[in-house]
C-alpha cells in the first residue's frame, strides 16, 4: 500500500499544482535556512578527532597575575613547557607553536614565499593520528638533536615539487637546509583542535617542524603571546625566562585514571614553583580533553545560537503556512475521502494515506531545500572569505544531507497532522450526495 | 439479510432537532430489487446512508448479514462496507485524475488482494458494463452513461451481498437511464441484491418492490403483483 499511497500523492500533487508548489517552497525555505545554520553549528561544533578525543589532554597551568581574578592562560611559558618535557610524565606529548619562515624553493621558476608554519614534537603526529601521503614524521632523536627535518603540507608538497613524492628532498628555510620525512595527506580538522586560540577555523601549516627550532633558530613567533609581567630584561633569553605565554601543550593519557595522576603531578610542580616564587594564585590547573577544551574555549561563538534560534523561527512560520495549505488541500478532497470511504477506507488508511501524503510534499520540500541550503553556504562563504578563514568545510556533507531530508519530512508530518485529522473526520454521507 | 428495526435518526444543533428517520424497520431478502421513494428531505437518503453504514443511527437495531452492526468499530464498519456493500451515487462520485481500471481498483486496495486476482476481476467487471477496452481512459473521457458504467462496475468487482443506488439515473438523460436501469435489472437478475434511492416513479415502477418514505417512517409499500400495503410504522417483506 506504500507504493500504492506514494503514486496517489504525486497524483494528488498534479491535481493541486500550485497549492503543492506553494508548500513544498515553504518547507524548502524554513529547511533551507535552518540547514545553514545546522551546518555551521554541526562542523564547527563537531568532535574533529572523535576516535581520540577522550584521551587527548590540553594542559593548563594557571601562571596568571595573583593581583587579578581572570581566567587561567591558555597557553604555557617556555619555562613550564620544557618542565613538562623533560619530565616526561605522559605517554606522548608535544608543546606545539606557530611561526614564520621564508622558503627557497629549489625550483628558481618558483618564487621564495613566506611559510605559516609549526614547531610540534615528534608525538604530534601519532597523538593526532596525522595521516601522511608519503613518508611519515620524524622520532623523538630528531627532537632532542634538533635534526633539522621537515614535514610538509600536501598543498606544500604540491607547490614545491608538483605533488611528487619529496621524501628525502632538501628544502631551504630561512637559508638553512632542511631534510623532507614526510607530507602530510589531506588533514584539515575543524575546529583546529590542536590550537583554537589562535584560531580554530584557520587554514592547516604549510611546514612541521622540531618545537626546539624554534628557540634555538629564533624563528618569527606568530600567534598569540600573552604576558601579564614585564619581561625582565631583553633579548631571546629574558623572553624565554619570562611569565610570557605561548605555547600550547597537550598530553596524550590513554588508559583510565591516568588524568587525575597527571593533575595531580601538575599540581606537585605547580606547588614545587609557588617555593621558588612563581604561581602566584591558589591551584587552578587543569587538563581538558578535546571536546571540553572546545567548550571551554567557546568555539562555537554566542551568535550562531542567535542564528540557530532566528532559524529554527523561521522554520516555523513556513510550516505554520504549511499547515494551512494542508489544510486547504485535504479539506478540498472531502469528497475523494468520502467515496474511499463509502469503497471501504477506514480512518487509519486515510490517515496513514495523507501521513504519506504531507511526507511526499515534505521529500520534495527538503530536495529543494538542499538547492536553498546549498546556495546560503555559498553565500556564507563569500561573505566570510578566505582571507578571514579557510571556508572548504562549509558545504553539504553525507550527513547534513540526510538530516535535511529527515527534518522536512519529519516537520511536514508534523505540521499535517492536524489538517490530517480534520480531513479523516469529515462525513463521508455530506460529501457523496453533493460531489 | 438487511434487518432494520425501529431506527431513528435524529441530527442535532444548538438549535434544531431534525428527525430524518422514525422508527423506520424494514426487512430486504436476498436477491430482492427494492426501490425507495420519497419527497425531498423525507429521509431517503438518511436510510441509504445508515443501510450503507456511512452514518450511525440513533436508535434502533440494523442486522447487516446477521451482524448487529451498532456496536462496530470505525474499521469494522468499513470493512463491512468494503466486502458486503457496493454504492453507486447519483454523481458516480470516479476519481478524475485515476484511470477506469484504478477506479475500480479503489475497493480491491483496501481489502487488501493480490494485483494478479484485482487485474482478473477488474477486467472482467469492465468487460461486464463493456468497457474494458477503455480501461486506460479517464473519466472525463466518457459520456455521463459510460461513467456510471464504470462505477456500477466498481460497485460490483468485490462481490457485494448488495448494490445501493442513490439516484443512479437522476444526473443522466432517459435514454441513457434506460440502458443504466437495465444494467442494474440484469445484475439483480444474476442474483445481487439491489435497493435504489429514486426520484423517478417510472423507474420505481418497475422494480419488484418499492417502498415509499414520507417524513422519515415507510407510508406504504406495493409489490409487482400490485399489491400495496399502507403503513405508518412498518413494512416487511
Amino acid at each position: 500500500m506504500f507504493l500504492y499511497y506514494l503514486r496517489l500523492s504525486a497524483l494528488s500533487y498534479k491535481r493541486n499544482p500550485i497549492l503543492s508548489s506553494l508548500m513544498v517552497l515553504a518547507v524548502a525555505i524554513g529547511i533551507g535556512a535552518y540547514m545553514v545554520i545546522y551546518t555551521l553549528n554541526y562542523t564547527m561544533g563537531g568532535n574533529p578527532i572523535p576516535q581520540k578525543s577522550a584521551q587527548l589532554f590540553h594542559v593548563q597551568l594557571d601562571t596568571g597575575d595573583p593581583n587579578r581574578d581572570n581566567d587561567a592562560p591558555e597557553q604555557l611559558t617556555y619555562l613550564d613547557s620544557m618542565a613538562l618535557l623533560d619530565a616526561k610524565r605522559a605517554q606522548r606529548q608535544t608543546a606545539s607553536s606557530k611561526f614564520t619562515a621564508i622558503v627557497e624553493p629549489a625550483n628558481p621558476e618558483i618564487r621564495p614565499m613566506i611559510t605559516n608554519n609549526r614547531g610540534v614534537m615528534a608525538d604530534f603526529f601519532p597523538m593526532f593520528d596525522v595521516p601522511f601521503l608519503y613518508g611519515g614524521g620524524w622520532d623523538s632523536s630528531s627532537d632532542d638533536s634538533l635534526e633539522q627535518v621537515v614535514v610538509l603540507s600536501r598543498e606544500m608538497n604540491e607547490r614545491l615539487y608538483g605533488g611528487a613524492d619529496s621524501v628525502g628532498e632538501n628544502l631551504v628555510m630561512n637559508g638553512e637546509v632542511f631534510r623532507v620525512v614526510g607530507v602530510l595527506d589531506d588533514w584539515q580538522p575543524i575546529p583546529k583542535f590542536y590550537d583554537v586560540n589562535n584560531g580554530p577555523f584557520d587554514p592547516g601549516e604549510d611546514l612541521l617542524v622540531p618545537w626546539h627550532h624554534i628557540v634555538d633558530k629564533n624563528y618569527g613567533r606568530a600567534g598569540n603571546t600573552n604576558c601579564w609581567k614585564a619581561i625582565d630584561g631583553t633579548g631571546l633569553q629574558a623572553f624565554l625566562n619570562s611569565e610570557c605565554t605561548w605555547i600550547q601543550f597537550w598530553v596524550e593519557l590513554p588508559n583510565g585514571g591516568e588524568e587525575q595522576a597527571y593533575l595531580d603531578f601538575l599540581n606537585s610542580y605547580a606547588a614545587e614553583q609557588k617555593q621558588l616564587g612563581r604561581f602566584g594564585r591558589p591551584l587552578n590547573n587543569a587538563l581538558f580533553d578535546v571536546e571540553e577544551w572546545m567548550v571551554e574555549q567557546e568555539v562555537l561563538p554566542d551568535e550562531t545560537q542567535i542564528l540557530s534560534a532566528l532559524a529554527a523561527m523561521l522554520l516555523a512560520v513556513c510550516l505554520l503556512n504549511t499547515i494551512g495549505l494542508l489544510l486547504s488541500k485535504f479539506l478540498g478532497k472531502s469528497a475523494e475521502i468520502g467515496v474511499r470511504q463509502a469503497l471501504g477506507a477506514h480512518k487509519g488508511s486515510l490517515f496513514i494515506q495523507h501521513v504519506i501524503e504531507a511526507g511526499f510534499i515534505g521529500l520534495l520540500g527538503g530536495l529543494l531545500g538542499l538547492g536553498v541550503a546549498a546556495l546560503g553556504l555559498e553565500g556564507i562563504k563569500v561573505l566570510l572569505g578566505q582571507e578571514v578563514m579557510v571556508t572548504d568545510w562549509i558545504q553539504l556533507n553525507v550527513p547534513v544531507v540526510f538530516v535535511t531530508i529527515v527534518l522536512a519530512i519529519a516537520s511536514t508530518i508534523v505540521a499535517g497532522l492536524y489538517p490530517i485529522w480534520r480531513a479523516c473526520n469529515v462525513n463521508p454521507a455530506i460529501h457523496l450526495k453533493t460531489q | 439479510m438487511l434487518q432494520m428495526t425501529d431506527v431513528s435518526k435524529v441530527f442535532r444543533t444548538e438549535l434544531v432537532e431534525t428527525h430524518a428517520l422514525k422508527n423506520l424497520s424494514l426487512t430486504v431478502n436476498e436477491g430482492e430489487f427494492v426501490t425507495i421513494t420519497g419527497p425531498s428531505g423525507c429521509g431517503k437518503t438518511t436510510f441509504l446512508n445508515i443501510a450503507g453504514l456511512l452514518e450511525t443511527m440513533t436508535s434502533g437495531e440494523y442486522l447487516l448479514d446477521g451482524v448487529n452492526v451498532s456496536q462496530l468499530s470505525d474499521y469494522q464498519r468499513a470493512k463491512l462496507r468494503n466486502q458486503k456493500i457496493g454504492f453507486i451515487f447519483q454523481s458516480f462520485n470516479l476519481m478524475p485524475d485515476l484511470n477506469l481500471f484504478d477506479n475500480i481498483d479503489v475497493p480491491l486496495r483496501y481489502r487488501g488482494m493480490r494485483a494478479g486476482e484485482r487485474k482478473q476481476r477488474i477486467d472482467r467487471a469492465l468487460e461486464s458494463v463493456g468497457l474494458l477496452a477503455r480501461k486506460k481512459h479517464l473519466p472525463a473521457q466518457l459520456s455521463g452513461g459510460q461513467q456510471q458504467r464504470v462505477a456500477i462496475a466498481r460497485a460490483l468487482v468485490g462481490d457485494p451481498l448488495f448494490l445501493l443506488a442513490d439516484e443512479p439515473t437522476g444526473n443522466l438523460d432517459s435514454n441513457t437511464a434506460k440502458g443504466v436501469m437495465e444494467l442494474l435489472q440484469e445484475i439483480n437478475k444474476a442474483g445481487t441484491t439491489i435497493i435504489m434511492v429514486t426520484h423517478d416513479q417510472e423507474l420505481a415502477n418497475q422494480s419488484p418492490r418499492n417502498i415509499h418514505i414520507l417524513d422519515g417512517s415507510i407510508s406504504d409499500t406495493s409489490d409487482a403483483t400490485g399489491s400495496r400495503t399502507t403503513s405508518a410504522v412498518d413494512a416487511v417483506a
